[in-house]
C-alpha cells in the first residue's frame, strides 16, 4: 500500500489532477471570475461586483426557464426512474428475450441527442399529425406548437431515450438480490407485490441513489435535445435553463452575466443533487 | 527507496511529462512572415453557401501571386460565427481577414480592425453600402455583397390564377390576389396560399420588421443604431401584413421553419408566396432546378403609408482586416480584397461563381444569372428599395425580443399592442445601460 506522503503517488495521480484542473477547476475558476466582471467576449471591461448576480434574480426569461426546467426534471425523473424499473423488472424476469430485450431498450441511448431531437421532431409534427388526420383525433395535430406539447414533448423524448440506461443500473442491482432472500420470503407466504415492497426495494436502495442522481443532473442541464426538438419554441416557453445561459452569452453577447447565470445554476444543481444523496444515502441498507 | 518503487516513480514522472509536453509541440507562426518573406492570410468567414467557390479562387489568386499563401476556415451561420470567431480571437489565432455584420460589431472589434480607406474597393463601393462601417473617418469594412428579399411567388400558379403579378403595387392589390389565391386555392393544387416561418424568427424578427422600421430610422442602419427608443410608426401596416400572411398560412405558423417553408411547401409548389430573399435560389434550385430558374419572382413587400413597391436591398456581411497584425500582412490582405472585387477577374468571379449581387460600382448587371438577383438588381437600379436597418437595433432585440414575442401574438398569447409595448420597453432598456 501506497502511502501518501510517496512521492510516486502523487506523480501517479498528476496526470488526472493536472488534466481536471486543465479543464474544471481552472476554468471554473476563471468563470467566476468573468462572472465579477463586464466581460463582452472580446474585451474584460471592469470589476462590477454583485451587479450580474443581482440581474439574475430580476430577469423574468431567466426565471421562467429556471420553473420550466424544475417542472420537465421533475416529471421526468419520476417517469425515466418508473419505465427503468419496470424495465429491468421484466428483462430479470424469466421470460425468453430477456438479453436480446436488454439491447433494444438499451438502444435509444446510444442514439446522440440532436440526431434524436430531430427524428423525435418528425414524429411529433408529421406522424402525429399524420395518425390525428386519419383517425380524426385532433388533439395530435400541431405538436410542439404549443407550450404544453412542447413540454411532454420534451419529457416523452427524454423518457424514451434513458428509461435504457437506467435500467441498466437496476439490473446490476436487482441481479444482485439473493435469491435465497426471496426464496424465504416465499415460504413464509410473501405475496410477490410484499416480495417486491419489503425485500427487493430495500436491497436496491443504491441503485435509486445512483439512478436519481444520474437523472437529475441530466435532465437539469439538458441542452441538445432542448435545441433540436423545440428551439425553445413557442415564445421560448419550452426554453430551459442551459438554453437561457447559452442565448445570454451568443445571442446577446452578455458573456460576464450569462457566467453569473451559469454560476448560479451550477449551486442550484450542485445543492439540489447533494441534498438528494445525502438523504437517498440514509434510506439505503446494509445486507 | 527500493528499485519497485523508483521504477514506478520514474513511470508516472514520465507520464505527466508527456501531457504537459504535448500541449506545447504546435509552436504558433500564424500570420507572421517567414524568412523568404511569404505571408500567409488566414481568412475566417462564414458564407457556407460560397465555400467551395472561394477555396477554388483563393487557390488562383496563390498561384498569382508568388509568396501569398491563403488559408479559409468558413464557419456557418450568424450566432455561430460570432461566438467562433470570438474563441478564434482568444486562443491566440487571430485570423488576418474576418466578418463583422454592422455597426455593433464595428464597436466590439474597433480596436481590431484596420481602416481600409486606401483601398479601391472602398472607393467603388456602392453609396451607403459603408455608413454602418464607417467610424470616425476611418472605413472598418467592405462589403460582400446585396441581398434583397420580399414575396417570393409562384409564376405559373399566379398565371393560372389570372393575376398579373406586375399589378400588385400596393397592400390592396396584394391582399386581393391572395384572397383570389385562396378562393381558387384547391385547383390550383396549394395547400395554403403563404407559408409563414414562425419558428425563424429572423424571417419574422429581422426581416419582416426592418421593412416597417427602417422608415422612421431614414433607411440608415447608423440611425437605428443610435435610437434611443423605437416609434413603430408604421406598427399597423407592420400588423396587417403578419396577419395577412398568417391568416393565409400553411398552420400552425409559431412551428414553422425555413425547410418546411421554402423546400417542402414553396419548392414543391404547395404554397405560391413566401417572404424569403434571394439566398433561397440555392435551395430551391437544389429541389427543382427548373423551378428555380423559370418559375419564380420577387414582389414587394407592400408598408402601407410609406412606399408600397420597394424591396429591402442592404449588405448582410462586411470583411474586416486585423489591425493586430503586421504591415506587410496588411497589405496583402488588402490587396487580395481589391483584387476580388475590383480586379477583371475577381468581378467575374463574383459575378459568375459566387452569382453575388455586386455591391461596387463597374460590374455588368447582365451577367447576373439567378432570377431573383436580377429582379432586386432592377429594384436597385430603380431605387425602389428600403434599406437595412436590422443590423443596427441592439444585440439580440430583433430575434429575441421581437422574434419571441411575434411568436407568442402568433400563438394568440399576446395582444399586437402588447408585442409593441414590451419590445418599446425592451429597446430603451438596452439602449440606456
Amino acid at each position: 500500500m501506497m502511502r501518501t506522503k510517496d512521492l510516486s503517488y502523487w506523480l501517479f495521480l498528476a496526470p488526472v489532477l493536472l488534466a481536471l484542473s486543465m479543464v474544471v477547476i481552472i476554468p471554473l475558476l476563471f468563470g467566476v471570475y468573468y462572472s465579477f466582471t463586464n466581460w463582452n467576449g472580446i474585451d474584460v471591461g471592469g470589476f462590477i461586483g454583485f451587479e450580474n448576480y443581482l440581474n439574475v434574480f430580476k430577469d423574468k426569461e431567466f426565471l421562467d426557464s429556471l420553473w420550466f426546467t424544475i417542472k420537465f426534471s421533475v416529471v421526468s425523473i419520476i417517469l425515466i426512474n418508473f419505465f427503468g424499473l419496470a424495465l429491468a423488472l421484466i428483462v430479470t424476469s424469466k421470460i425468453r428475450t430477456n438479453k436480446f430485450l436488454r439491447t433494444i431498450f438499451f438502444m435509444p441511448n446510444l442514439i446522440g441527442g440532436l440526431i434524436l431531437g430531430f427524428i423525435w421532431q418528425f414524429i411529433f409534427i408529421k406522424v402525429f399529425a399524420g395518425v390525428g388526420q386519419v383517425f380524426g383525433i385532433e388533439s395530435l395535430e400541431g405538436w410542439l406548437s404549443t407550450t404544453q406539447t412542447g413540454f411532454w414533448g420534451l419529457v416523452i423524448l427524454m423518457s424514451w431515450q434513458m428509461a435504457g440506461y437506467i435500467m441498466v443500473i437496476y439490473i446490476a442491482y436487482l441481479e444482485g438480490v439473493p435469491t435465497e432472500l426471496i426464496e424465504a420470503a416465499e415460504i413464509d407466504g410473501a405475496n410477490p407485490f410484499q416480495r417486491l415492497r419489503f425485500i427487493i426495494f430495500p436491497l436496491v436502495a443504491p441503485a435509486f441513489t445512483v439512478s436519481m442522481f444520474l437523472t437529475l443532473s441530466n435532465t437539469f442541464k439538458l441542452y441538445d435535445q432542448n435545441l433540436s426538438l423545440t428551439a425553445g419554441g413557442p415564445y421560448n416557453s419550452t426554453q430551459m435553463v442551459a438554453m437561457q445561459i447559452f442565448k445570454t452569452a451568443f445571442g446577446q453577447s452578455e458573456m460576464a452575466y450569462a457566467q453569473a447565470k451559469a454560476v448560479i445554476f451550477f449551486l442550484i444543481v450542485a445543492a439540489i443533487s447533494l441534498t438528494q444523496v445525502y438523504i437517498n444515502k440514509k434510506r439505503e441498507v446494509e445486507m | 527507496m527500493n528499485k519497485k518503487k523508483l521504477f514506478s516513480g520514474i513511470g508516472a514522472g514520465i507520464l505527466s511529462l508527456s501531457l504537459l509536453l504535448t500541449g506545447c509541440s504546435s509552436a504558433d507562426k500564424n500570420g507572421k512572415e517567414d524568412s523568404k518573406g511569404n505571408v500567409t492570410l488566414d481568412v475566417f468567414q462564414f458564407k457556407v453557401e460560397f465555400k467551395k467557390q472561394f477555396e477554388e479562387v483563393a487557390k488562383k489568386y496563390e498561384k498569382e501571386h508568388k509568396g501569398v499563401k491563403i488559408n479559409i476556415t468558413t464557419v456557418g451561420g450568424g450566432e455561430d460565427y460570432g461566438a467562433a470567431l470570438k474563441s478564434k480571437f482568444a486562443s491566440g489565432k487571430e485570423p488576418a481577414i474576418y466578418n463583422i455584420g454592422g455597426p455593433q460589431d464595428v464597436q466590439d472589434w474597433q480596436k481590431k480592425l484596420a481602416d481600409l480607406s486606401d483601398t479601391k474597393a472602398a472607393d467603388v463601393a456602392l453609396k451607403g453600402t459603408l455608413d454602418g462601417v464607417s467610424k470616425d473617418g476611418k472605413i472598418l469594412g467592405l462589403p460582400y455583397n446585396q441581398e434583397g428579399y420580399g414575396f417570393i411567388y409562384n409564376k405559373a400558379v399566379f398565371e393560372k390564377a389570372g393575376i398579373d403579378p406586375k399589378s400588385i403595387k400596393s397592400y390592396k392589390d396584394l391582399e386581393n390576389a391572395v384572397k383570389t389565391l385562396d378562393a381558387k386555392k384547391n385547383d390550383l393544387g396549394l395547400k395554403a396560399v403563404f407559408a409563414l416561418p414562425g419558428k425563424e424568427t429572423w424571417v419574422t424578427g429581422l426581416h419582416l420588421s426592418n421593412t416597417f422600421l427602417a422608415p422612421e430610422f431614414d433607411n440608415n442602419v447608423l440611425s437605428a443604431f443610435n435610437a434611443k427608443k423605437v416609434d413603430f410608426k408604421y406598427g399597423d401596416a407592420f400588423k396587417k401584413v403578419l396577419d395577412l400572411q398568417n391568416d393565409y398560412s400553411v398552420q400552425p405558423t409559431v412551428s414553422l421553419d425555413y425547410s418546411q417553408q421554402v423546400e417542402e411547401l414553396f419548392s414543391l409548389q404547395k404554397v405560391a408566396l413566401i417572404q424569403q430573399g434571394n439566398w433561397v435560389y440555392g435551395s430551391i434550385a437544389g429541389i427543382d432546378q427548373k423551378f428555380a430558374d423559370n418559375g419564380i419572382g420577387i414582389l414587394p413587400i407592400p408598408v402601407e403609408g410609406y412606399k408600397e413597391d420597394a424591396i429591402p436591398v442592404g449588405i448582410p456581411m462586411y470583411w474586416g482586416v486585423n489591425s493586430n497584425k503586421d504591415k506587410n500582412t496588411i497589405a496583402e490582405a488588402k490587396k487580395f480584397l481589391d483584387w476580388l472585387y475590383t480586379s477583371d477577374e475577381g468581378k467575374d468571379t463574383v459575378i459568375n461563381d459566387f452569382k453575388f449581387i455586386p455591391a461596387y460600382d463597374g460590374y455588368d448587371a447582365s451577367k447576373i444569372s439567378d432570377p431573383l438577383s436580377k429582379e432586386i438588381y432592377q429594384y436597385a437600379q430603380d431605387g425602389k428599395t428600403i434599406g437595412w436597418t436590422f443590423m443596427g437595433y441592439p444585440t439580440g432585440w430583433g430575434q429575441d425580443q421581437l422574434g419571441v414575442q411575434i411568436q407568442k401574438y402568433l400563438s394568440k398569447e399576446a395582444k399586437w399592442e402588447d408585442v409593441v409595448k414590451t419590445t418599446k420597453e425592451a429597446w430603451e432598456k438596452s439602449r440606456n445601460k
